[in-house]
């Protein structure tokens, strides 16, 4: 077997180069470039413009990134070194990792399991807790207050968004990402469920913090927030974390509600994973979108939002999806 | 009461969007294209060494203290008594526009040169002589094409080429 078979072989091609690593990389250079030219489209400007002229700029970040690469990281004296140097690294590390287990083409997967739903779920909401170490490793009090606002809106955010991509298992009678996006060939489950559509794709960007709940980091109140100490490439990795889970979330609401591959032209893995590419792309840039369009929520607002609203709507997707199945629709085995 | 909310958010968005895709922008692109200045725009002073009766009205009425009378020692010498002539320092000029009001002779008058950049602080200082030499043009990489504003009713300001160049 020679080096370029291998490189195609799934398991060393879903987490490297696509969805993972280099995908998500792309993705990531392309978004943080989107970001700030809707933004100023929306507010009449025109955005970065003059790093590649014809193609509105769109290198701008690769050009932010060296300068990044080249900065000197400082670390400041009265920090814990090891927990403040290593978090970041977790953080990226494991926003990343539930792009192994996303598939791309109804044949073509890293590794299949009857689970991959609930193990997706589960490695993407680890990441908090090293928000909650950076914040405490940093010794400062930007940064504690940064990182406990997120403890707070995890608590809000996290069994809501659970609970509304579990209700979507019920009414696909599986917890297998492969089955689930098959089982949407015919209708996509944002039209069979759209409350928990709704509710899981706010919760998404609530747990990214985008903007109307970009609250941890809120520059104008705490600097910038849990990532306040960070210089130099540590920053862009820690800057980068909150992408790469806005990218696998959208991924993964993409499987869930967004019909997955479907509807794809062929099986081929690189043209239904375009396709899925696409759709987490869409939602990707709406979240990015969504900073031109709001203000910043205050913790407690958020926090209301997520215990009284998003919680309840959850609950009731579940029942709309018991109350699907009773009448009779169903999926899979 | 949460329907209203959801109607407020989506509203909002929606006008977002109206704005991502078919707004207006309101950049003006400065280096290529600089817009038409009023006939009565305060720039840059130009200095009239002739015209000049050396009354110090300027520095005098100058409200910043950047106008300042230089003795001019030739003429000084040649008249056998203490002429000063003005000189002028940008790092503290406020363009009010006061020492061009005041002049009698209207030796001191505006240009429309406003975008000029120096190295040193020293340089924005203007003695009498290089003051009468003329203000310093502005230096563009691409000859800048001029534009006017216009007001537009639906897309707010509009810049349109103008005639003149």
């Amino acid at each position: 077997m020679n080096i370029i078979d291998l490189l195609f072989q799934p398991y060393i091609f879903i987490p490297l180069v696509f969805p993972g690593l280099i995908a998500a990389f792309v993705l990531l250079l392309i978004i943080i470039w989107l970001e700030r030219k809707i933004a100023a489209k929306v507010q009449l400007r025109y955005g970065p413009l003059y790093v590649l002229k014809p193609l509105g700029g769109v290198i701008q970040t690769i050009a932010d990134l060296l300068r990044y690469l080249f900065q000197e990281p400082i670390i400041p004296k009265d920090v814990d070194k090891v927990a403040f140097l290593l978090t970041p690294v977790f953080l990226f590390g494991l926003a990343y990792l539930p792009l192994v287990i996303i598939p791309i083409s109804p044949t073509y997967y890293a590794f299949r399991s009857d689970l991959s739903l609930l193990i997706a779920l589960a490695l993407a909401t680890l990441a908090p807790i090293f928000t909650l170490i950076m914040g405490w490793a940093s010794n400062n009090k930007f940064s504690l207050i940064g990182s406990v606002r997120e403890g707070y809106l995890v608590t809000s955010y996290e069994m809501p968004i659970f609970l509304s991509a579990l209700s979507m298992a019920v009414l696909y009678n599986s917890l297998d990402l492969v089955e689930i996006a098959e089982a949407q060939r015919k209708i996509w489950g944002v039209f069979l469920n759209p409350v928990a559509a709704a509710n899981m794709l706010v919760l998404i960007y609530m747990s990214t913090s985008k903007f109307p709940f970009e609250i941890p980091e809120a520059e104008s109140e705490i600097v910038a927030g849990p990532y306040t100490e960070y210089s130099g490439i540590i920053y862009g990795l820690v800057m980068g974390a909150s992408y790469i889970k806005l990218y696998v979330l959208s991924l993964i609401y993409s499987i869930l509600f967004l019909g997955g591959w479907n509807p794809s032209p062929s099986p081929d893995p690189l043209i239904s994973g375009g396709v899925l590419f696409l759709k987490a792309f869409i939602l990707v840039a709406f979240g990015a979108f969504l900073r031109a369009v709001y203000p910043r929520f205050r913790i407690d607002q958020a926090v209301n939002i997520g215990w009284r609203i998003a919680f309840p709507l959850s609950l009731l997707s579940i029942l709309i999806s018991l109350i699907l199945i009773l009448g009779g629709v169903s999926f899979g085995s | 009461m949460g329907v209203e909310r959801t109607a407020r958010h989506l509203r909002a968005i929606f006008t977002g969007m109206k704005y991502l895709f078919i707004g207006p922008r309101l950049t003006i692109m400065y280096p290529d294209e600089i817009e038409e200045l009023p006939e009565s725009y305060r720039g840059m002073i130009e200095y009239d060494w002739d015209s000049c009766i050396k009354c110090s009205l300027c520095a005098m009425v100058c409200p910043a203290d950047a106008m300042k009378m230089y003795v001019s020692k030739e003429e000084s010498e040649r008249e056998g008594k203490v002429v000063k002539r003005p000189g002028i320092n940008y790092t503290r000029c406020v363009f009010c526009g006061f020492c061009v009001d005041i002049c009698p002779t209207n030796s001191l008058r505006f240009t429309g040169v406003h975008d000029v950049a120096y190295y040193t602080y020293e340089e924005q200082i203007y003695t009498p002589q290089e003051f009468s030499k003329g203000v310093p043009k502005p230096i563009y990489d691409r000859e800048p094409k001029k534009v006017k504003a216009i007001l537009d009713e639906k897309r707010g300001i509009v810049y349109e080429p103008s005639g003149r160049s």
